[in-house]
């Protein structure tokens, strides 16, 4: 736009100054078109050099910023580079990225190299593929846009988005089941007597049995019992295609799944935090067996399996639970409705719409389906 | 980060020459004065510890009151002129108002884009050398102040993207490299100057039609002389004290002296008045000018055909051009030689002895001429000099209440001054003039004594459809040189004495140290001449000359000593910026055109002159000249070999990214490490170009999914190099001779499989 407003300006000052034997005029619209010259030749001549590398984060998540640093190289020997701004170029037509804030850089002199950073916010689960990626400047009087563009392809794995759901929600489903907390066969960790063995090198003097030391005049270590965290196993129901999901009025069947992913990704977390042991299944899309464990890298291998899913991959049969009898709540999230059929009958079921009564601060009740009883 | 904060200072300097140029295009002080003071004390308010800015409604108020008053300003307006005043009027109190208003991306754009309008509306205005350098000025602090804007623009962008999701992306973090603000400044010089340089090239290219005429572009202002006589106007009289000329008058001894009385330096002859028009014009006649072209090396050019050898020796008269070139070559009557410093094509009018620069070009240096002057000369002199051609006989006077006016007069000056006796009616033409040149006297000692001389006519109120001359010969008695001139000269029409106006300089002031008079804008005089023959006039001036003294000696100031170096500029800027039109164009195209051919000539000429000397000394004889031709070509061969080779050089390196190495270590991977960027030409050539941002291993993986056979055949080359690159191996002979047959098998599987990419 001041590019345009810049030429008509040159426009009406070289009319003027044609018209009128004014020779400041005329200097002043020489003047007018020499900038409109520079600023094409110091902006070709400052971006020319640049070199510039993405370096891309491997996962982001839906609703959390993702960082994109760009490395910017200047290879001139003499001419620095100003009002730099770098960015993805987002294929507009299914955007899967936001941008929340350009990486800009202000200077950067000959022969350095200088990294900034990018903001985007992921608008969808899934893998993101990179491709183009652009430094624009208008360096340096703001007339016009030299844009240079790199292609560096490269792939970013959206996680789904996380709601932060009650947090007694867990505490309910695995309270008295199975998968509740129990003591572990082995000892160590908590202040209950679990039992005495023999003296171990290494033992804590502060574990000795003296008692026992006393009677027997042999070294004993007291052994104290260890609390094993509760268990869970999130299932989400994805059997049915989404063509065949049961929607109301208004409601879009591919968004059911999402948030069901959604829900699914959002126990997962709150089992973490909450020090459960948890694990995924997946019915109607195939997935790597994960077995029951805790801890971050744990958590990041399923939400990454969440975020991979294919919606537009053919269902396969079965429950994805396999046939081992783990000790485990399992925690079933429908997209549309609740098939009870899918899983163990003391399984929780939940549906993707109650996703938003389920989130912190929410007022609404659980709702444990039994045997035989739909919801 | 300093860089940024400087945006505000060049964008509120930049204002301020804004207003600072408007107020001196409209020559107005008090508008200078007003602006300035308020435009700093925006800067307190608005900038200060507290920050205040005006409301919206109150700027809203504030400009609907300017508009007001701009508008009334317009109406009561007449012209173009006028209206182009009252919108730079309106736009520099805008700008005011705008200081003082809140500060936003949206206002500083408004603010630099009235500041722009307001210099251009300047440039309507005036081509003064204080505007114009304020002009460049303006234009230099512009482009500075555009590239600080732009950083400032982006780097508010990157913050109002950030800030549109609060608390989710986070702050921006300035990314800059080391010396950003001495790099900046560098490149916006280099930037500037470079705007500059293109900017004189395309105003010196720009097309022009026709010509300029400085005294149509300026007014007045250009010299205080003018070619014609307004009296309508009562703004003509100057007390400018810029310096235009200086004169010094050389007696035939050839010593410097000052004239017993002031010289009159006649630069127009007015001898027409337009009763309508309250004007007196020069009817011009082209047909009886005669040209000659002055010689450069400063010989003087007869203006008479015959030269009397005993004639009394003339005077010299040199004139220094400080200000302006105008194209009248003011003269002292009678002139009857002419040299000038450089060659000028010099025009003489026969009739009046006025003399122009005809040369049609006004590039180059402040020049001088000098002229030779009879002050006393006899009728044969002046015969010749006026080619046989009298002026016309003009008597009597447009305005028939005159007649009765001039009567009048005469009879008081009858009463008063001695009056020559009345010429019998057998008296011949010659006693008739003599007595009509008494007559001219009696009444201009007359006018001297009874009238007034003032430069303020606001107080001398006319009658509507009252002739001014009427009114300055029956009411006031009171006016400048121009009514003195024109009073005089309708009297003496009326009373049958032929007489004319002349309009040019008086000289008065009289430098001791320089021994030559230095003639100001306000020594521009009108004074009358009186037919004494056919060819010959006397010079009669009614205007009181104590009176005209009075005036200079109290304008005298100390920057009298300093204004000469003004002056000089100023005429460089007048005649080689403002004066240059097509016949300026014209003749630098064609000195640029013949320096050219010189320059390579002369050059080419020097070149032989050597190559000679060279044959000469060494005693080549005949054949030297092919032996030099040999050695000339062998050593041409061998620079450019040279340079093909540094180039290769720079390209390898760059290739192999060791520029930032030390140079020992450049120099080892690019003798040893060359095979790696043979191969990756080769691909390259062939459709498969590296991206920059895979390493050399990276790329062989890239390279297996394009092309199974070349990134066979690249992956031991890539293994090589990096042994070469960063481990620091030097392959021994084998192995470099391993390293070229890899590269010749990379070349044949792409030659084997050309098509497959």
């Amino acid at each position: 736009m001041a590019g345009v407003v810049y030429i008509l300006a040159i426009l009406a000052v070289g009319v003027a100054s044609g018209g009128r034997t004014n020779n400041l005029l005329v200097w002043t619209f020489s003047f007018l078109l020499s900038g409109l010259l520079m600023s094409g030749i110091v902006s070709g001549m400052m971006m020319m050099p640049l070199r510039v590398m993405r370096i891309a984060p491997r996962r982001g998540q839906v609703g959390e910023p993702l960082l994109i640093r760009y490395e910017i190289l200047n290879r001139s020997r003499w001419m620095p580079a100003y009002d730099l701004r770098a960015g993805e170029r987002v294929d507009a037509r299914a955007p899967a990225l936001d941008l929340a804030g350009p990486a800009w850089i202000l200077h950067i002199g000959p022969g350095e190299r200088l990294h900034a950073e990018a903001v985007y916010r992921p608008l969808r689960r899934g893998p993101v593929r990179l491709r183009e990626f652009e430094v624009t400047s208008s360096f340096p009087f703001g007339l016009m846009m030299k844009v240079l563009r790199f292609t560096q392809p490269g792939e970013v794995l959206i996680q789904p988005e996380i709601r932060a759901l009650r947090q007694d929600l867990l505490a309910r489903v695995t309270a008295g089941g199975f998968g509740g907390h129990r003591l572990s066969n082995h000892g160590g960790g908590s202040d209950d007597f679990f039992g005495v063995r023999d003296y171990r090198a290494g033992d804590s003097v502060r574990t000795i049995a003296w008692k026992r030391l006393a009677g027997t005049g042999r070294l004993a270590t007291i052994e104290r019992s260890r609390s094993v965290p509760p268990r869970v196993r999130v299932l989400v129901d994805l059997r049915t295609p989404t063509a065949r999901l049961r929607t109301v009025e208004g409601e879009d069947a591919r968004m059911l799944e999402e948030r069901a992913i959604v829900l699914a990704a959002s126990f997962l977390s709150l089992a973490d935090r909450l020090g459960y042991e948890y694990a995924l299944a997946v019915a109607g899309v195939e997935i790597p067996s994960v077995a029951l464990r805790r801890g971050h890298f744990h958590r990041e291998k399923l939400l990454s399996i969440l975020a991979a899913i294919d919606l537009d991959a053919d269902r396969t049969p079965g429950n994805g639970l396999g046939t081992s009898e783990e000790r485990a709540t399992v925690i079933v999230v429908h997209p549309d409705r609740v098939d009870i059929d899918v899983a163990p009958a003391d399984a929780w079921h939940f549906r993707a719409r109650e996703l938003e009564q389920l989130v912190e601060g929410a007022v609404a009740a659980t709702e444990r389906t039994v045997e035989g009883a739909h919801p | 980060m300093t860089l940024l904060r400087q945006y505000r200072v060049a964008s509120f300097l930049l204002v301020l020459l804004a207003i600072i140029g408007f107020a001196i295009a409209e020559l107005d002080f008090t508008t200078l004065f007003a602006g300035v003071v308020l435009a700093v004390l925006s800067w307190y308010v608005t900038e200060g510890p507290r920050g205040r800015t005006l409301p919206a409604w109150a700027t809203n108020l504030l400009t609907l009151g300017a508009l007001g008053y701009a508008s009334l300003d317009f109406i009561g307006g007449a012209g173009l002129v006028d209206a182009m005043e009252s919108l730079g009027r309106f736009l520099m109190w805008l700008l005011v108002i705008k200081l003082f208003s809140a500060r936003g991306e949206r206002e500083e754009m408004q603010r630099l884009t009235i500041a722009t309008m307001l210099v251009l509306v300047g440039c309507l205005e005036s081509v003064t050398l204080a505007f114009g350098l304020l002009v460049l000025a303006y234009g230099a602090i512009a482009a500075w102040a555009a590239m600080l804007h732009r950083l400032n623009a982006g780097a508010d962008e990157a913050r109002r993207v950030r800030a549109r999701a609060p608390g989710f992306a986070p702050p921006l973090e300035l990314a800059y490299g080391r010396r950003a603000a001495p790099q900046f400044r560098g490149l916006a010089t280099t930037a500037v100057l470079l705007v500059f340089a293109l900017s004189v090239v395309g105003f010196f290219l720009f097309p022009r039609f026709g010509r300029v005429r400085l005294s149509q572009l300026m007014g007045e202002s250009v010299s205080g002389f003018s070619d014609e006589i307004d009296l309508r106007r009562n703004d003509r009289i100057s007390e400018s004290r810029r310096e235009i000329l200086s004169v010094q008058w050389i007696d035939p001894a050839g010593e410097p002296v000052r004239s017993a009385r002031p010289l009159l330096l006649r630069g127009a002859v007015l001898d027409s008045y337009d009763p309508a028009l309250e004007r007196w014009v020069s009817r011009r006649t082209s047909a009886s000018v005669v040209a000659f072209r002055t010689l450069a090396d400063g010989t003087d050019t007869p203006l008479v055909e015959r030269v009397d050898a005993d004639a009394r020796p003339p005077y010299r008269a040199r004139f220094e051009v400080r200000a302006v070139a105008v194209e009248e070559l003011f003269s002292i009557y009678a002139p009857v030689g002419i040299s000038t410093s450089v060659p000028r094509t010099i025009s003489v009018d026969p009739r009046t002895l006025l003399l122009r620069d005809a040369s049609g070009d006004r590039i180059g240096r402040p020049w001088s001429y000098e002229l030779l002057v009879q002050p006393m000369p006899d009728a044969e002199m002046l015969e010749d000099l006026g080619r046989g051609r009298p002026a016309r006989r003009r008597t009597g006077f447009p305005l028939p209440e005159m007649n009765a006016i001039a009567q009048g007069i005469l009879a008081e000056v009858e009463q008063t001054m001695n009056m020559p006796p009345e010429p019998g009616p057998e008296a011949t033409e010659a006693e008739l003039r003599t007595h009509g040149r008494e007559v001219a006297r009696a009444v201009a000692s007359w006018m001297r004594a009874r009238f007034t001389y003032t430069t303020d006519l606001s107080a001398l109120p006319r009658e509507p459809g009252e002739d001014p001359i009427v009114t300055f010969l029956t009411r006031h008695r009171a006016g400048h040189c121009e009514y003195f001139a024109s009073g005089l000269c309708a009297v003496l029409r009326a009373l049958g004495i032929e007489a004319r106006i002349v309009t040019g300089f008086i000289a008065m002031e009289y430098d001791e140290s320089g021994s030559a008079y230095i003639v100001r804008e306000s020594n521009a005089h009108a004074w009358v001449e009186v037919r004494t023959g056919d060819y010959s006039w006397t010079a009669i001036d009614a205007t009181p000359e104590d009176r005209l003294l009075e005036i200079q000696d109290r304008n005298r100031s100390i920057a009298d000593r300093f204004r000469w170096i003004y002056a000089r500029l100023e005429f460089l800027w007048n005649s080689n910026i403002v004066g240059f039109d097509s016949f300026s164009q014209q003749d630098l195209a064609s000195r640029v055109r013949s320096g050219w051919r010189e320059a390579i000539s002369e050059r080419m000429r020097s070149v032989t002159q050597f190559a000679e000397s060279v044959v000469a000394r060494l005693s080549l004889g005949q054949a030297g000249g092919f032996w030099f031709t040999a050695v000339g070509v062998f050593v041409g061969a061998g620079g450019l070999a040279a340079l093909i080779v540094v180039v290769r050089r720079r390209r390898l390196r760059s290739e192999l990214d060791v520029v930032r190495l030390p140079a020992r270590e450049q120099r080892r991977i690019e003798r040893d490490a060359a095979f790696y960027a043979e191969a990756v030409r080769a691909l390259a050539r062939a459709g498969l170009e590296k991206p920059a941002h895979l390493s050399p291993r990276a790329f062989a993986d890239w390279l297996a999914e394009r092309h199974g056979a070349a990134a066979e055949a690249f992956r031991p080359i890539a293994e090589e190099f990096y042994r070469v690159r960063y481990g620091g191996h030097i392959p021994s002979r084998g192995e470099v001779s391993a390293h070229l047959s890899r590269v010749l098998a990379l070349r044949e599987a792409l030659r084997t499989t050309r098509g497959a990419v």
